[in-house]
């Protein structure tokens, strides 16, 4: 008897997942637990796998389309089995599954109407949703109408009524207006050289919805300051140093390595401890004062970015710190994270250093109240007892989301971190 | 401004307009020498005399057909049914003569009379004398219907009834007959077909008629009280033509309705604005319409049984509340 495979569940809070590429094709055998498909997720590919075995009878969908939860796609069965009448329940054609090409260069934006709700915590700060069974945006009439009028995107509201439905209460407490400046323009400017469109990658997506969010809900401040470097520069050489000479003469093994990154994860995890006021939240109701040092490192990755979180940086030691974090560097440039390995971060660091930057402002990761952009540790001039000398110097910009943390209490976060700085050894012993 | 009850608003409407138009006449069971079964027509007898204040024998058919021709011929009579419960007797009169007359014609005979009569529940009356008749009436191309639920309106939409060129369905209470309200100084004329804002508000738009606006009233009162829900009641007044305009005016300042009826919940006049309201506002609501109506039985005679069916405000409240998903 044929079936109907569909789109598993393969995150907790996947709704939809591009059909990144198929590993079987029409008429393979399949057995239980065999590599189908690769699905790429908000964030992850995951591999989706068979949990039955049979023939593969038909593909429904081609890769590179947009398929969302319990939505078929394809049929698993006997050979030469009739699948006519599954193949009609589901509104398939009898040809081969067609390139979701048409869809790519939309100049219309999506419309708010049934589409899955994005796989993100609840805005509210509440208890999540249930979710809709088949994946229907539930919305009352008058707050689609709303919605169309301050282009709000439904998908991102938490519906507060009767199965998750939204109501106007929902989206009273949203900003007015959003500027319809991202709209994309609907025609280029010069005909004949077109443009390359690449279609959004759910990643690319994922990236846009929840920065466009950050610095259009979240009232970001920026502090900067400028520390002397020459110590924690000179730490880490040491370090580095010593690491190797611990590796065993003639060994293979390779030596553990720090980078300036993993020391500022640990000396910015201390300097939470000390202000605890900056490891914060800003929900609706409350401030929430994180009692985990949870830090967000920003890696960046051929499709974008992505943000692994160093889980209690504040209790382990800086060569646990960066054996973790190349872990996870690694297996984000695999796309091998899972979703809770990128998410309830309490801080963040973005260092843009090695790509020769001096200084600059990141935008925050929410829900996290601030995130720190790191530049590089650069060669100066500074005057030493009177005197000039070659010095080391670094920027670092607090960017602080005003609601929750006010411009003293970063600058008392910063002072604890430049103090830490430049006097290095506290990293190693605090 | 003075202070009436509401029957007497009803003999005010009635005396100016038969002592304004000597076509004007009232005719149905008791209304003469016993001066009104609720004493509506009290003293009308001594006032304009037996040609004019006619009692009737217990025909509903056979008056109701005469007070048609009567009017067909020239004459504007005022027809009084005990209650609107026996109009079931003279239903082919109005539905086949009253309603259709002009129409048929070609436009040479108007039927410009006004049926009157207390309607829906009382107090215990029985399953046979507590219906709420206006649905039936209402459904009538041809037929107008008015259902005042104050004394002020009781005068100035009798009046306009019994001036309008065509058959008017007029829609009393007999829980209402004793109720007081003030009326303006002079003539007080009310246009069929204009509803009335009895309480403003912006959270939900409570929408009814007659004796339920008092109930609408109440039940708005609460909510504000206790729950600080702001509930605007629309007073319908004329159920036909129906001030659509009103209706989804308050609507979309709320975006939240309920109706509030007498009569049963299959189909009917709430049914009805439920339709115009999705139709013309779909994208102003942000919650189901919903309808408060009399329990889909026939009435109990006894008294718990009978209130629990009537519509009453802590139904209305739930109604409300569950509009704004409280």
């Amino acid at each position: 008897m044929a079936k109907i495979l569909e789109m598993p569940k393969l995150s907790p809070t996947m709704e939809e997942g591009q059909l990144a590429a198929w590993h079987k094709k029409e008429g393979d055998t399949i057995q239980v637990d065999d590599h189908l498909a690769d699905v790429e997720t908000d964030k992850a590919t995951m591999e989706f796998r068979s949990f039955d075995k049979g023939t593969l009878l038909k593909l429904l969908v081609a890769e590179g389309s947009i398929v969302k939860l319990g939505q078929p796609v394809a049929i698993l069965g006997q050979p030469g089995e009739d699948i006519g009448d599954l193949l009609a329940s589901v509104g398939a054609e009898g040809g081969a599954p067609k390139k979701p090409a048409a869809e790519a260069p939309k100049a219309e934006p999506a419309p708010a109407a049934p589409e899955a709700k994005a796989a993100e915590p609840a805005r509210t700060g509440a208890s999540e949703p249930e979710p809709h069974p088949e994946g229907r945006l539930r919305a009352s009439p008058y707050v689609r109408k709303l919605a169309r009028e301050r282009d709000i995107d439904l998908r991102e509201v938490t519906g507060s009524g009767p199965k998750g439905r939204i109501v106007a209460r929902d989206i009273e407490s949203l900003p007015a207006e959003k500027p319809a400046a991202a709209r994309p323009s609907p025609t280029p400017a010069v005909a004949g050289e077109e443009p390359e469109v690449r279609p959004l990658s759910m990643m690319r997506k994922t990236i846009a919805r929840r920065l466009t969010e950050s610095k259009q809900t979240v009232p970001h401040f920026y502090l900067t300051i400028d520390v002397n470097a020459a110590a924690f520069a000179q730490l880490r050489e040491r370090i580095n140093a010593d690491l190797a000479a611990a590796v065993p003469k003639g060994s293979d093994a390779k030596p553990d390595k720090v980078s300036l990154n993993d020391l500022l994860i640990k000396a910015c995890a201390i300097a939470l401890v000390r202000v605890p006021e900056c490891n914060a939240t800003f929900t609706a109701d409350a401030l929430v004062f994180h009692r985990r040092v949870d830090i967000s490192v920003a890696v960046a990755i051929a499709e974008g970015l992505v943000t692994p979180v160093v889980r209690g940086a504040d209790k382990k030691s800086v060569v646990a710190i960066a054996r973790e974090v190349r872990a996870l560097a690694d297996r984000a440039r695999k796309k091998q994270l899972s979703t809770e390995e990128m998410t309830n971060g309490t801080f963040s660091i973005s260092n843009l250093g090695m790509f020769g930057i001096d200084e600059f402002a990141a935008v925050i990761n929410p829900p996290e109240g601030a995130i720190l952009a790191v530049g590089q540790v650069r060669d100066e001039p500074v005057v030493e007892n009177g005197q000039v000398v070659p010095g080391k110097r670094m920027a670092l910009t607090l960017s602080c989301d005003h609601r929750v943390v006010d411009g003293a209490v970063g600058a008392r976060f910063l002072a604890e971190l430049r103090a830490l700085i430049e006097r290095p050894m506290q990293i190693l012993v605090a | 401004m003075k202070s009436v009850r509401f029957r007497e608003a009803l003999r005010q409407a009635m005396i100016e307009e038969m002592e304004r138009d000597d076509r004007v006449f009232l005719m149905g069971e008791e209304v003469g020498h016993y001066q009104g079964a609720y004493k509506v027509s009290e003293g009308m007898l001594e006032r304009f005399g037996p040609k004019r204040v006619i009692d009737t024998p217990i025909a509903e058919s056979g008056f109701a057909g005469i007070g048609i021709g009567a009017a067909m011929v020239g004459l504007r009579p005022i027809i009084e049914f005990m209650t609107w419960n026996f109009s079931a007797v003279a239903f082919d009169q109005i539905l086949n003569s009253a309603a259709k007359i002009r129409q048929m014609s070609g436009g040479q005979f108007a039927v410009p009379i006004v049926f009157r009569a207390p309607n829906a529940s009382a107090r215990q009356v029985g399953s046979q004398h507590s219906h709420a008749m206006e649905h039936f009436y209402a459904q009538i191309p041809g037929l107008k219907c008015v259902a005042p639920a104050t004394p002020a309106d009781a005068l100035g939409l009798l009046k306009t009834s019994i001036r309008d060129d065509n058959p008017v369905c007029f829609f009393e209470s007999e829980t209402l007959y004793s109720l007081k309200g003030e009326i303006p100084e002079g003539e007080h004329l009310v246009p069929l077909g204009v509803a009335n804002v009895a309480r403003q508000g912006k959270d939900c738009t409570i929408i009814a008629w007659s004796r339920m606006v008092h109930v609408a009233l109440e039940a708005a009162e609460e909510l504000a009280k206790k729950k600080g829900i702001d509930v605007e009641v629309l007073d319908l007044r004329s159920l036909r033509p129906l001030d659509e305009e009103a209706i989804l005016r308050s609507v979309t300042k709320t975006h939240r309705a309920v109706i509030v009826g007498e009569g049963w919940p299959y189909g009917g006049v709430g049914a009805e604005i439920v339709d115009r309201i999705q139709l013309h506002a779909f994208d102003e609501l942000d919650a189901p319409i919903e309808r408060v109506q009399t329990l889909d039985v026939p009435m109990p005679y006894n008294a718990t049984l009978e209130q629990y069916c009537i519509p009453q405000a802590p139904r209305v409240i739930s109604a409300v509340e569950r509009t704004l998903y409280r």
